[in-house]
């Protein structure tokens, strides 16, 4: 690894670890291996959201050529998101491509995917079905994000009615993960869900 | 060594001259007697010594004599030439001669043997520098002190004396070469030259003498001078000097520098360089005039009565102030600026080359030359993206390197100022004074001119356009990006010609190229 994004890291390691956000557990990095390339990121879901009480690990790869390029970041939490790949957790996000400065650091990266929580993009979508329903219905949305949630992210607000249209497609057989990308596709319609899943 | 004859004799007959001082290192390990009955007679009557030379002679000779003390056993025959050469600097007996020398100087021998009835007075303890103090070979005889001192400072001082004072300075050439280098020592014009001093010293002894500066030593006048024609003597010594004054026992110093002592220094004076880097050692007996002290620099510099001289060097000491000032609020706010990029402290990089600033004129972000230049140089992302700050994003058309970190907006032109006008001093290297094109055309910040100096404004930047495959037209990117990897070969090649500014160490490239297009 070059020595200037390793010794950058570093700094931002550190950055990162005194910083206030940490304080307030809105944002934590950890060290995956002794070389720095690669760290284990995580963020609180913003409040008055429906990732709120959730907390989403981020997978971190740091570039040779950092800072000169961006890290390469990814959802490892299974997310709900219009910029957020729901299969991947691939991230669509503007400063980890093309607007990447190289005066940003670790930490900033972290809160723009916290801000990214908070204000989504659906004109910009990574995940097309997830942007569609944000736009169609964002009641149904907020509700199913807010499930994804409390399923993937330890958050607090279960929605029963979710499950137990889960727990009936699981009961024939289908995984629950399967089950509820199915059904968060079809806007929690049992039946389409079914029809998909099975055709 | 210890089965050399030769050797054994030296040991029980020639003493050991560091013996004699009390300062032997060898002990009983010498080649040389160490004879305590010899070591009396040599404190008490220092009557041993044959001649009396200069202290570097002596200083020399006894390096030379005590390396074969401490032991090189390459030639003997070697060792005893050496021995009669460096004996006439030193305390080798006559007797103890007889026995080794090699027959080469047999001459200057019988003037020391000549020498040896007579105690010689040190020269330098006369004049009150004698280094070697109470080791010194000389007779040091604060009673003798008037007997001949005045006739040796008179001798030596007065350059223009060239009449009488050869005596003592050919001699010293001489000697100096004799006991350097060569294997007959101490020429016929060696004996001569003893022969010529010795006959000197008692005629001095007439003149009353007093003092241990020599600058205090009465004006020399040769005596054949003095009695018939004493005006022109004086002459010599200064031609703005009256006569009768010179004559009538003025000390040297005096006579030289005539207006001293009426208090007026004449403008024209010129000031004594020791005392204005430091310390004069005549102090006010110095022959040039002692400058004031100037408050800024504290040096002694100011010429009392040269209103112009005193006015040049406040002034160049004001602007000297103003500058160094300058410098180290320049340092001072540089200090702790650390690389947007890096995230290193900028004068603490390492290696140093690498502590400049990289100045963006249109924000004031902070970053070092290196990593500005090179996230200006991405080629991944767009132009708007890398010509912006990294921090803020503002665009910026070139950058600007600086040892130190600028604040103000003054600071600021200032600096960006001077840089352009440094670059405008260099030959474009696109333009080729007028072989060439610059695309940069009046935009570039190097000098277009031709080779006889007429500049030449070559128009507005060329705008390169291409159809692209869509048939739109397209501003040719790749060809500032190549510009730009040829700039950087170009820095490579340019670093031996930093000498633009001191602020600029590197303003030799340019970022100028970086200067908008589109």
């Amino acid at each position: 690894m070059a020595n200037i994004a390793a010794q950058r890291i570093k700094r931002e390691f550190k950055e990162v670890i005194k910083s206030e956000e940490v304080a307030k557990c809105a944002i934590k990095v950890e060290l995956v291996s002794d070389s720095y390339t690669e760290l284990k990121g995580e963020i609180a879901g913003p409040p008055d959201t429906p990732y709120e009480g959730g907390n989403f690990v981020l997978e971190i790869k740091v570039p040779e050529t950092y800072p000169f390029n961006p890290p390469k970041v990814r959802f490892l939490t299974k997310i709900w998101h219009p910029n957020i790949s729901s299969v991947t957790g691939a991230i669509c996000l503007d400063i980890l491509k093309d607007q990447w400065a190289a005066a940003m650091t670790l930490r900033t990266v972290l809160l723009s995917l916290q801000a990214l929580l908070s204000a989504a993009e659906p004109d910009d979508p990574q995940d097309a079905v997830v942007a569609k329903q944000y736009k169609d219905a964002p009641d149904m949305f907020r509700l199913t994000a807010r499930h994804w949630t409390a399923a993937y992210a330890g958050g607090p607000y279960s929605n029963p009615e979710f499950d137990s249209k889960i727990r009936r497609l699981a009961d024939m057989g289908i995984e629950s993960h399967d089950a509820r990308v199915a059904l968060s596709s079809f806007n929690w319609d049992l039946e389409r869900a079914t029809e998909q899943l099975f055709s | 060594m210890a089965e050399n004859p030769v050797l054994e004799a030296w040991k029980t007959t020639v003493p050991c001259r560091y013996f004699a001082s009390g300062s032997c290192r060898e002990g009983d390990n010498c080649k040389y007697l160490h004879d305590e009955a010899l070591l009396q007679i040599l404190s008490e009557g220092d009557g041993l010594n044959t001649t009396a030379k200069r202290k570097d002679n002596v200083a020399r000779s006894s390096v030379d004599d005590h390396n074969k003390c401490t032991g090189s056993s390459s030639g003997n025959n070697a060792d005893n030439q050496d021995n009669s050469e460096t004996r006439a600097c030193t305390s080798t007996s006559q007797r103890d001669k007889g026995q080794l020398d090699t027959g080469t100087s047999s001459n200057s021998d019988s003037t020391e043997s000549q020498n040896n009835t007579e105690p010689i007075i040190c020269q330098y303890f006369q004049q009150g520098c004698c280094m070697f103090g109470s080791n010194c070979y000389n007779k040091h005889d604060p009673t003798e002190i008037n007997i001949s001192a005045s006739s040796q400072s008179c001798s030596e001082d007065p350059p223009e004396n060239n009449s009488s004072s050869t005596s003592v300075t050919v001699p010293l050439a001489s000697d100096a070469l004799s006991s350097d280098s060569s294997m007959s020592p101490l020429a016929p014009n060696g004996e001569s030259l003893e022969d010529q001093r010795s006959p000197a010293r008692p005629e001095s002894e007439s003149i009353e003498t007093k003092t241990t500066l020599r600058v205090n030593a009465p004006e020399f006048i040769p005596s054949g001078f003095v009695r018939s024609i004493p005006s022109e003597a004086s002459v010599v010594v200064d031609e703005v000097n009256d006569t009768k004054e010179a004559s009538s026992g003025k000390t040297w110093a005096q006579v030289v520098n005539a207006t001293a002592g009426n208090g007026v220094p004449s403008p024209y004076t010129s000031l004594c360089p020791y005392a204005e880097a430091g310390e004069c050692p005549y102090a006010e007996n110095c022959t040039y005039l002692h400058g004031e002290t100037c408050e800024f620099c504290g040096n002694n510099c100011l010429h009392p009565t040269n209103e112009d001289q005193r006015k040049t060097h406040t002034d160049e000491c004001i602007k000297q102030h103003e500058r160094e000032m300058e410098l180290a609020f320049a340092v001072a706010r540089s200090k702790d600026k650390q690389c947007g990029v890096c995230f290193e402290v900028v004068v603490d990089k390492n290696p140093a080359s690498e502590q400049r600033f990289g100045i963006l004129p249109n924000c004031n972000h902070c970053f070092c030359l290196a990593c500005i230049r090179k996230w200006r140089q991405a080629k991944q992302f767009e132009n708007k993206i890398i010509r912006a700050c990294p921090e803020c994003r503002v665009t910026s058309d070139f950058v600007c390197p600086s040892m130190y970190w600028v604040d103000t907006k003054e600071e600021k032109d200032k600096l960006i100022n001077a840089y352009k006008s440094a670059l405008s001093n260099k030959q474009c290297k696109y333009f080729k004074q007028g072989r060439g094109k610059c695309p940069f055309g009046n935009k570039c910040f190097y000098l277009h001119a031709y080779p006889d100096g007429t500049k030449v404004d070559t128009g507005p930047p060329i705008r390169r356009q291409r159809q692209n495959a869509d048939g739109e037209t397209d501003v040719l990117q790749l060809f500032l990006w190549d510009f730009l990897d040829e700039r950087d070969n170009r820095w490579l090649y340019s670093l031996e010609d930093i000498d633009l500014m001191a602020y600029f160490s590197g303003s030799d490239d340019s970022d100028a190229s970086d200067i908008e297009m589109y």
